[in-house]
């Protein structure tokens, strides 16, 4: 491990807070490695996208618009949403193009281990959408892993009662592998292949 | 299968050996701590990576080393040779390769298959109730690929469930994955006692001469014996879960499911673990492993590796004869003893003398 530059360790150091890189030189120096404008056009590309991008006050998902795109989009039925846990698993299910639907984003899954409860998700606005706006169809897309089952499990108990129906994307997916990953036809069929839960 | 030949490097007292094996019976004598036990422990590790006798990979390592690498050649009927290896450095990750492609554990149980008979396996009898558990679960997951995914994610969900306990976050949404991927790990147990009850009894009556092994399986949850419908269990589960669920609130743990399930075993009908002697619990525990050794063998078409450790201490002549009699013509069978070699091992067999993690002679 070299010691010699700060300004390397302080990008090492920023790197290692992204999801699934760590303490990873290579990616540090594969940016050293590149030109000075390639370098400063990612740099600007992430200071853009903080300046820009927010979340919509709907749906929780990223936007450069409030509400966003989708939310704003008169052409997508509005009584069929579909509940994800990130806006990567939104995007994944809407270059699918199998659902017209609007979409939740839940910021999250159930993790007691991370000290994630109920109470840290946002399920308190999707109770007031599902009230206010005539909603007939809940689709609940967390991802085919134990902590999202169980978020699938605590929703279905909380939302049916409220008279709406309620259906868990089908276990067509690879076991274990997350949304994001699935690929567009898999997606597709497993949206279709819907079940009541 | 069979070993074709090891690569062994700073594992336990070896610090680098390597040698063919016999498609047959190898034997390993040598004085004890000469490293004839630890060549065992080598051999399953390779096959299912991970020790029989340690949870912990740091601890065999030897001791002037900071990381160990056992590679092998295996030959499958169906695959022809394959090469394997699993690495361990302090502080890294686990590395196993198949024909030096990254491999995950859980495909080393698909793949291959051993079987080990070691004198501390007396604990399966006398030991906490958490060792006859994890007999159960290495065995069955050797045939179940199904069983071992499914207690992966229980270990999950029951982290989960006790983290939830722990930090008073509403648990139900875990209890009842539990429950469901509970359900199923008890009925692929009940299944797996059943078909090697009989066989072990067998085992057990040929070898004592005369004595008879019962065991009972004791799940957490109680069910009455014979009701053993996935809807039977499910509601005893259930109803299991509600009793206790104040009392897990307070102790903050997870006190229903089979991690607390429990295996009695009894000889002539008394309570084994109270009143059995050491001989009798590792007499039971060689019948329990040989009845799994051909529950293997039968569910997975391949003749697993067969290790086994010192088990000539306990039998005289005539039933160690007899008992490897019942292995002729199976597959191939690894074994160590401290004293030479007894006349009967001879035929169809090669000898290994080792000396200080050394093989000094081959006969
Ligand atoms: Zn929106």
């Amino acid at each position: 491990m070299f010691k010699s530059a700060g300004s390397v360790e302080r990008l090492v150091n920023q790197l290692a807070r992204l999801p699934g890189i760590g303490r990873n030189t290579r990616l540090a120096f594969h940016i050293l490695k590149l030109s000075k404008e390639e370098a400063f056009e990612l740099a600007d590309a992430i200071h853009e996208v903080k300046e820009k991008v927010g979340f919509c006050s709907v749906c929780n998902n990223i936007s450069e618009t409030d509400p966003c795109q989708t939310c704003s989009d008169p052409s997508r039925q509005q009584d069929i949403i579909c509940v994800v846990e990130d806006s990567s698993d939104a995007a994944a299910i809407d270059k699918a193009e199998g659902f017209k639907g609007l979409f939740h984003v839940l910021d999250g899954r159930l993790s007691p281990l991370d000290g994630i409860g109920p109470d840290d998700l946002k399920i308190k606005s999707l109770l007031e959408r599902i009230k206010n706006n005539n909603i007939s169809e809940i689709i609940i897309a967390t991802n085919p892993n134990v902590e999202g089952e169980a978020t699938a499990i605590y929703l279905s108990r909380l939302l049916k009662p409220m008279g709406v129906k309620v259906t868990r994307i089908a276990r067509g997916l690879p076991v274990g592998s997350d949304l994001e990953y699935a690929d567009a036809v898999t997606l597709t069929r497993a949206l279709e292949g819907r079940q009541d839960i | 299968m069979y070993l074709k030949s090891i690569k062994i490097s700073n594992f336990r007292n070896f610090t680098s050996l390597r040698t063919d094996f016999y498609p047959r019976t190898n034997v390993f004598f040598g004085q004890n701590g000469s490293g004839k036990t630890n060549l065992l422990e080598a051999i399953f590790v390779l096959c299912l990576g991970r020790s029989h006798r340690s949870a912990s990979d740091a601890i065999i390592i030897n001791q002037d080393a900071n990381f160990y690498r056992i590679e092998g050649e295996i030959v499958k009927k169906s695959e022809g040779v394959q090469s394997l290896s699993v690495a361990f450095e302090k502080g890294g990750r686990k590395k196993i390769t198949l024909n030096k492609v990254p491999l995950k554990v859980a495909e080393l149980y698909k793949n291959f298959s051993a079987v080990i008979v070691n004198p501390e396996d007396s604990n399966i009898i006398s030991g906490p109730p958490s060792v006859r558990r994890t007999f159960i679960d290495i065995y069955l997951a050797q045939y179940s690929q199904d069983y071992l995914r499914t207690l992966v994610d229980y270990q999950k969900i029951l982290a989960q469930k006790n983290a939830a306990l722990k930090k008073e976050i509403d648990p139900t949404p875990f209890s009842e994955l539990l429950i469901e991927y509970g359900v199923s790990i008890m009925i692929k147990r009940i299944e797996f006692l059943e078909e090697i009850k009989d066989a072990t009894s067998g085992y057990y009556h040929q070898i004592s001469g005369g004595d008879d092994l019962c065991f009972q399986y004791k799940p957490s949850v109680n069910f009455n014996e014979g009701m053993v419908s996935k809807n039977d269990i499910k509601e005893a589960f259930e109803s299991c879960l509600a009793k206790n669920r104040e009392r897990e609130k307070i102790v903050k743990t997870s006190l229903v499911g089979p991690h607390r399930d429990e295996l009695y075993f009894s000889i002539n009908n008394l309570p084994a673990r109270e009143f059995g002697s050491q001989g009798e619990w590792r007499t039971a525990a060689l019948s329990l492993k040989m009845a799994v050794y051909h529950l293997l063998r039968r569910k997975r078409k391949l003749n697993p590796l067969l290790l086994l450790d010192e088990i000539f201490a306990e039998l005289d002549q005539k039933r160690a004869e007899s008992l490897m009699q019942s292995f002729d013509n199976l597959g191939q069978l690894f074994l160590t003893t401290a004293v030479k070699p007894p006349e009967f091992l001879k035929r169809d067999s090669r000898n290994y003398q080792i000396e200080k993690g050394k093989i000094i002679d081959i006969i």
